[in-house]
C-alpha cells in the first residue's frame, strides 16, 4: 500500500514539477502564475490598468490581423449571395419604396401638427447628443460574453458605462476601456441589466440579457398591462443612461415578456457612443 | 539538397500544432459553435499534443495562448490559462502512467481532463462574478468529448507526417 502511494507521489511530482528537456517552465509554476494573474485582475490601480490596456490593445490588433482572411472570405460569400438574390431584393425594395412614399405624406402632416402642439404647450426642448462613431474591430462571441471590440478608447474620451447605439437604437454599454479600443457589452449578454420603460403602459422594468437574441423583461409589476409590440426605451433610472433611447418591441415567448431588438446585433459594423447629453431649453 | 528539403518539411510539420494553438486563440475559435454543436478545439489540441508529442507545445506557450483567449473573449486574464494548464497537467499525468497508446485510452482519459478543466473554469468564473450558462457548458463538454476521435485522427495523421 505504501509502495503504491509512493509511486503515485513520484508520478505526480514527475508530471507537474519536473521540466522536460524542451520545456522552459514547469506546470506548477505556470499554474501559480495563472492563479496570481486572476487575483491581480481584481486589483484596480493606475499602473496595472495601463499595463492591461497595453496588453489588450496589442492582442486586439493581432487578432484583427489574424482574423482578416476569414473575415474577407465571409465578406466575399456575402457578396456573392447578395448578387444571386439581387432581382428578388429589387422587387421587395420597389414595393417598400412605394409604401414609404405613401407614408411620407402622412408623416409630413404629423410633423407639422407636432410642431404646432409643442409651440402651444410652450415646452420646446431640443436635445442634441455628443456622439462618437466607431468601427467594430472584433466580433468574437464567446460562450460567456456577448460583446465586441470597437476601435475607440480613452483617446476619444470614452468611459465605462456609456451607452452604445446602432444608428439611434440602444444596443449595449461600454464595459472596458483601453487606450485605442473598448469592449461593448451587448444587451443580449447574461451579465447585462438595463433599466427600461415600456411605452403605452409606462411600466418600468429591467431588461435582462439571456445569451439569446431576445432579452427578457424582468421585475414587471404584477397584473401589468404590457402587450405585444409595445415599445421599449431606456428609462434613465439610476442615472446610467439618458431616457428615451429606443431599444425594441415587446414579444411574448413561452409566456415570458421578451424584447425584439430594433437592431440586428450580428450585423453591426459601425456604432455610435453617446458621450454625454447636452439638454438645452429654448 | 534532399536532406535540406526533408529538414524544412519536418520543421514545417513540427510548427503546425504551435501555429494552430495561436491561430485558434487569436482568431477566437477556441469554441466552435455550429447550430447545436459546440466544440472546444483548444482543449482537444492541447490534450492531444501534450499527450503525444509534448515537445510540440511548450507549457509557457499554452499559458500565453490562454491569456490571448481571455483577452479576445473579454474574460479576466488567467482564467483560460488555468483551464488549459489543467488539461495539459492531466495529459502529462496520463502520459506518465500510460504504456500503450490507443484511441480508446486517450478518449477515456480525456473525460477527467475535461471535467477538471471545466471545474477550474466554473470556479474561476464564479469567483470573478460572471454569469454562467451551465447548460451551454454541459453541451460543450459533451460535444468536445464526442468529437475527440475525429480530431485524434487528423492529428495522428499530422504526427505520422512529422515522423516520415
Amino acid at each position: 500500500m505504501d509502495t503504491s502511494r509512493e509511486d503515485v507521489g513520484i508520478l505526480i511530482r514527475s508530471a507537474f514539477l519536473k521540466r522536460d528537456t524542451k520545456q522552459r517552465f514547469s506546470l506548477f509554476v505556470l499554474v501559480i502564475l495563472a492563479i496570481t494573474l486572476v487575483f491581480i485582475e481584481t486589483i484596480d490601480t493606475k499602473p496595472l490598468n495601463y499595463f492591461r490596456s497595453l496588453v489588450k490593445d496589442s492582442i486586439y490588433r493581432g487578432s484583427e490581423i489574424i482574423s482578416y482572411p476569414a473575415k474577407s472570405l465571409d465578406d466575399s460569400l456575402k457578396f456573392f449571395k447578395e448578387h444571386f438574390t439581387l432581382y428578388k431584393n429589387y422587387k421587395l425594395v420597389k414595393q417598400e419604396n412605394e409604401n414609404l412614399k405613401n407614408k411620407i405624406f402622412e408623416t409630413d402632416y404629423l410633423v407639422m401638427e407636432n410642431n404646432q402642439l409643442r409651440r402651444l404647450i410652450d415646452d420646446q426642448v431640443a436635445s442634441y447628443s455628443n456622439l462618437v462613431s466607431s468601427r467594430v474591430m472584433l466580433d468574437k462571441q464567446s460562450p460567456y460574453l456577448n460583446s465586441f471590440i470597437i476601435n475607440s478608447g480613452a483617446n476619444k474620451e470614452i468611459k465605462k458605462g456609456l451607452a452604445v447605439l446602432d444608428g439611434k437604437n440602444f444596443i449595449g454599454r461600454i464595459v472596458d476601456v483601453n487606450f485605442f479600443s473598448s469592449r461593448v457589452l451587448l444587451v443580449t449578454d447574461l451579465n447585462s441589466k438595463i433599466p427600461v420603460v415600456i411605452e403605452k403602459s409606462g411600466h418600468h422594468a429591467i431588461l435582462s440579457g439571456q445569451g439569446s437574441k431576445n432579452p427578457t423583461l424582468e421585475f414587471l409589476p404584477e397584473n401589468h398591462k404590457v402587450q405585444e409590440n409595445d415599445k421599449v426605451y431606456t428609462s434613465g433610472k439610476g442615472g446610467i443612461f439618458t431616457s428615451g433611447i429606443p431599444i425594441g418591441k415587446v414579444v411574448f415567448k413561452d409566456r415570458q415578456a421578451r424584447v425584439n431588438l430594433y437592431s440586428d446585433i450580428s450585423q453591426i459594423t459601425y456604432v455610435n457612443i453617446k458621450l454625454e447629453d447636452v439638454i438645452q431649453k429654448k | 539538397m534532399a536532406y535540406l528539403y526533408k529538414q524544412i518539411k519536418t520543421k514545417f510539420f513540427e510548427y503546425i500544432p504551435l501555429f494552430l494553438l495561436f491561430f485558434v486563440a487569436l482568431n477566437g475559435n477556441s469554441v466552435i459553435d455550429f447550430k447545436i454543436l459546440s466544440i472546444n478545439v483548444h482543449y482537444i489540441l492541447i490534450y492531444f499534443w501534450v499527450l503525444r508529442k509534448p515537445q510540440a507545445l511548450g507549457y509557457g506557450l499554452i499559458f500565453l495562448s490562454g491569456i490571448i483567449t481571455d483577452v479576445v473573449f473579454g474574460l479576466p486574464m488567467g482564467i483560460s490559462s488555468l483551464a488549459l494548464l489543467t488539461i495539459a497537467a492531466t495529459a502529462t499525468y496520463v502520459r506518465v502512467v500510460t504504456v500503450r497508446i490507443s484511441l480508446a485510452n486517450d478518449w477515456i482519459s480525456f473525460i477527467p481532463a475535461l471535467l477538471l478543466a471545466n471545474f477550474v473554469y466554473f470556479i474561476s468564473l464564479y469567483l470573478s462574478n460572471y454569469s454562467i450558462d451551465y447548460l451551454y457548458l454541459f453541451k460543450n463538454s459533451v460535444f468536445t468529448f464526442i468529437f475527440y476521435p475525429i480530431f485524434w485522427g487528423m492529428f495522428t495523421l499530422l504526427l505520422n507526417l512529422m515522423k516520415n
